[in-house]
């Protein structure tokens, strides 16, 4: 066929117009632009795959909460807590898939001090630990072995404390926290074990002595269920704090003192009810309330804790005309520091309202039979301090060279020591002074009913394998340890709640106690100011700030770039002669603070600072090390005879 | 298909709120938000949901330790305008190109890609709760794994904003589709934030659903409700005249978001209604 010029010239034209007309149409060329778009500024698209829903727990407080894993093909996407527990369950694939997690043992190659670390096999790691362990064995140095547990106990908290005891040491102890002093507190208010386990779900008047509550305190999960509880069933709840806390802002009424006069607060509600006719018949009430008469009056309390008389009163009558009231001891959030004598006099309180067996029971776990080793230091802080030798150190999931006020004494130990075994997730604080880390899983990788939510893909165990795995090749104690893996260890622990039969109130103790604080409170001269801690959930004791998007939640009131800022009341702040923004250094007798910025409210008493905790970490991930500032290192380090911990609550500080 | 009558709003209690921040945490994850080792710079954080901390110790006569203190989760208040027939948020009618919308169920939508980072939303928004991605989203590492592929990755230069997760919605949508089911408003769904919340201080629902716990109806007539910066709803009962006067002003936000709470402090901070 011929072609014609003029048609060739109409084809040609038509192709123009067609496509001209087909590219306005046809989505394709928007849909390139679009790509080139995506694709100049490198536009990440997530994985498409079929979606699935998998049960799990949140296994990082007691709560055990359930969740629902929410996966796209392989992936783990969201977790769905479905109304119950709290920020942490949010967080776990923060976790799961932080870049920085441990996915095989490490080694140490280099100095202590440093991370320097190379991946090591398991059998070679284990070998070489569990060789140490027999060495102190045979040589008789097995008091060189310390175990270090996390502050809330688990069955892994069971292996550690069985390899410890079983190789003969008698050093076992757990992160500074409200599971310890409590259990100190039994031990010697009680006669027995056990963690203080208050009845929230149907008390009718509740009275906080600096617990906030509301703020990470005890099991998140069902603090949160039993806030709504109290909402729906009005009950009355009185907080008592030097701090508006969000807790204080819940209560019915906040009872503001003098930082660290809790304690002495706690002896004039003791006073009231005395004078209302309530009675304990617990053993030293006599020598109890003789201190309440000569010692404390009502007068003498109000006075040292700037609270009116008619408050305490109010506070006391509060209790009595209650059908089931409760005092709750230990301050704080998730972290607490207090002391036995302060846990008592609230719970002298208890027993004279006729809340104790009722209201306040104990919680604690039957473990199988362990050998029974007189303990040579109470707790971790008066361990640390102690001229103990330390040469062999497992330490499960806890951080306490940055949690302690002894961390710096702690590192110096851990440095001198031969086999530091940490096992965890991330590498912390404590892992700079590590000899070997062991990977740490997370609760969605753990199997719950068949399979795990995750499939495990690293190298990582269960603290409880490990564990297991280094006790099992300790020739002397290995036949102490017949579980094949960590899911049969959790079915020996059980979990049980006691009723309180006897109540010996350390009256002695309490005298101590109640003197020192009220030295502390009087302390004048250069150390003029108080510093008290307070905690932000999401951060908590410090091991939420690692997960970036906990930072996205963070007031710039709280850390700004790396630096911390500080709690000041604006009258406290124009006798020191500060404003808003103001740069501070805060000084006690124990050191100073890198500086710190001050942040004013009214929120907060006179002539006190309040510092947040969970800063200020020299290692844990690109996302938390070197942000702000770590109060602990300036801490009080006075160590509460009773528990062995430091109470740390109330410093005295000097500002610059 | 049926025509769509659902108009989701939210009821914040902000009384049972403690500012334990899954709510953030949840919004965060759910909607791919981005990661940075320093997110400080609070003005420039992507977030969708701030967990804004309320005091009231500016005030002057406030004195320690008269004072308080509380959370309040702030969104995208899901503006809808004064006229129910033309819904206009402050926000969509200043956009040039169409990036932000409102759908029939009322959700203010935003379309990352198409958004050509102009700004102006962000300038008419009265409640601040637009961002603007200041730097490229990145997801360092394994942080990808975790990325949810029903919500598409923000580019560097686009407004980004809460959109009551109506992906959630589109998820159920079309579960109930393959279930057979051909009712629009037989599918209901939750954000993330509201389902993450522990004490159920966040309820979502549709706001004209006389059986839903956020029927608008009732709720407005709740002493406790307050609407954020909105004094306008304090004429209601005060001033009628003067309210049907300033309904008709254009661009009045009337947002679906409304926050619950008894105590009279947080009331005037939060509606920036002044008695004098």
């Amino acid at each position: 066929m011929k072609l014609e010029r003029k048609d060739f010239l109409t084809m040609i034209g038509g192709a123009v117009v067609g496509t001209g007309v087909g590219t306005v149409i046809s989505p394709g060329p928007w849909m390139g632009l679009q790509w080139l778009v995506e694709w100049t500024q490198d536009q990440y698209r997530p994985p498409k795959g079929e979606e699935k829903y998998l049960a799990s727990i949140c296994d990082r407080c007691p709560n055990k909460c359930t969740i629902q894993v929410r996966k796209i093909g392989n992936r783990a996407v969201k977790i769905e807590t479905s109304n119950q527990g709290c920020a942490v369950g949010q967080l776990l694939l923060q976790v799961l898939y932080h870049p920085e997690r441990v996915t095989t043992p490490l080694k140490r190659t280099g100095k202590k001090g440093k991370i320097d670390f190379a991946p090591v096999s398991w059998d070679e790691a284990i070998a070489d630990i569990s060789k140490k362990i027999n060495d102190a064995i045979n040589n008789n140095k097995q008091e060189q072995i310390v175990a270090i547990n996390p502050a809330y106990p688990d069955a892994t908290s069971m292996l550690t404390e069985r390899i410890a005891l079983f190789s003969g040491s008698p050093y076992v102890f757990q992160e500074s926290g409200y599971w310890a002093l409590s259990n100190a507190c039994s031990e010697i208010a009680f006669k027995t074990d056990g963690a203080i386990d208050y009845d929230f779900e149907n008390a009718d008047c509740v009275v906080s002595f600096g617990a906030r509550l509301f703020e990470g305190w005890g099991n998140p999960g069902r603090m949160h269920n039993v806030l709504s509880l109290w909402k729906k069933k009005g009950i009355k709840f009185i907080q008592i704090d030097s701090i508006a806390t969000r807790t204080a802002s819940l209560a019915d009424q906040w009872v503001a003192i003098k930082p660290g006069s809790e304690p002495l607060f706690a002896m004039g509600v003791a006073h009231y009810l005395m004078k209302y006719g309530k009675r304990s018949g617990a053993a030293n009430f006599g020598r109890f309330t003789e201190l309440l008469i000569n010692k404390y009056t009502p007068e003498k309390v109000s006075e040292l804790t700037g609270v009116s008389l008619e408050t305490i009163e109010y506070v006391a009558k509060a209790l009595i005309s209650a059908q089931r009231p409760i005092a709750v001891a230990g301050r704080g959030g998730k972290v607490n520091s207090s002391s036995v004598a302060e846990f008592s006099i609230i719970q002298t309180i208890n027993n004279m309202i006729g809340s104790m067996g009722t209201s306040v029971k104990l919680a604690s776990f039957t473990t199988p039979v362990q050998p029974v080793i007189p303990k040579k230091a109470k707790g971790l802080d008066e361990y640390i301090a102690s001229d103990s030798v330390c040469d062999i150190a497992i330490i499960n999931n806890a951080n306490p060279v940055y949690s302690s006020v002894y961390g710096q004494r702690l590192s110096d130990k851990l440095k001198k020591a031969s086999t530091v075994v940490l096992l965890t997730s991330l590498l912390n604080d404590t892992a700079l002074y590590a000899d070997y880390v062991f990977p740490t899983i997370t609760s969605l990788e753990i199997p719950v009913a068949g399979d795990a939510a995750v499939t495990l893909t690293s190298d990582a165990k269960h603290a409880g394998d490990s564990l297991l795995g280094i006790a099992k090749s300790i020739a002397k104690i290995s036949s102490q340890f017949p579980w094949k893996n960590y899911l049969e260890t959790v079915q020996t622990v059980k979990h049980q709640t006691k009723n309180i039969a006897n109540l010996d109130i350390p009256v002695d103790l309490i005298i101590t106690k109640l003197e020192e604080t009220e030295k502390m409170l009087s302390a004048s001269g250069s150390y003029s100011i108080a510093m008290i801690p307070f905690e932000i959930p999401t951060v908590s004791d410090g091991s939420g700030l690692s997960l970036p998007y906990v930072l996205k939640g963070l007031p710039d009131t709280i850390l700004k770039g790396d630096t911390s800022w500080v709690l000041m009341n604006p009258a406290t702040a124009s006798k020191e002669g500060i404003s808003e923004g103001s740069k501070i250094d805060i000084e006690s007798s124990r050191g100073e603070l890198d500086t710190v910025r001050v942040h004013l409210t009214k929120r907060i008493a006179y002539d006190t600072i309040a510092i947040p905790i969970g800063f200020g970490h020299e290692e844990f991930t690109d996302y938390a090390s070197e942000k702000g500032v770590n109060p602990k290192k300036i801490m009080s380090d006075a160590v509460d005879p009773a528990s062995g911990y430091a109470d740390w609550w109330l410093t005295r500080v000097k500002l610059s | 298909m049926a025509k769509m009558t659902r108009r989701w709003g939210m009821v914040i209690d902000l009384d049972k709120c403690t500012g334990c921040g899954a709510c953030n945490i949840a919004c965060s994850q759910e909607n791919n938000l981005p990661i940075f080792k320093d997110d400080s710079d609070v003005p420039k954080r992507v977030t969708f949901l701030d967990l804004v901390e309320v005091t009231n110790d500016k005030d002057p006569k406030a004195q320690y330790p008269d004072v308080k203190v509380a959370y309040l989760p702030k969104m995208c208040q899901q503006c809808s305008g004064n006229d129910p027939n033309h819904p206009q948020p402050p926000c969509v009618s200043v956009c040039p190109v169409v990036a932000t919308d409102v759908g029939e169920d009322g959700v203010v939508s935003q379309i990352w890609s198409r958004c050509i980072g102009c700004r102006y939303c962000q300038v008419a928004c009265p409640y601040e709760a637009r961002v603007f991605h200041w730097w490229k989203p990145r997801y360092e590492g394994t942080f990808k794994k975790s990325l949810n592929p029903d919500v598409s990755v923000a580019s560097r230069g686009t407004m980004v904003k809460c959109t009551f997760c109506s992906h959630i919605w589109k998820r159920e949508r079309d579960r109930a589709i393959a279930n057979g089911v051909t009712d629009i408003n037989a599918v209901t769904y939750t954000p993330a934030c509201a389902s993450a919340c522990p004490t159920n201080a966040i309820i979502f629902g549709d706001l004209n659903d006389p059986s839903s716990p956020v029927y608008e109806a009732a709720v407005q007539k709740n002493p406790r409700a307050v609407r954020l910066v909105h004094s306008i709803d304090e004429l209601r009962t005060k001033d009628p005249s003067e309210y049907e006067k300033r309904l008709k002003i254009k661009d009045y936000p009337n947002p679906k978001v409304y926050y619950l709470t008894s105590q009279q402090w947080l009331r005037d901070k939060i509606s920036g209604f002044k008695n004098s």
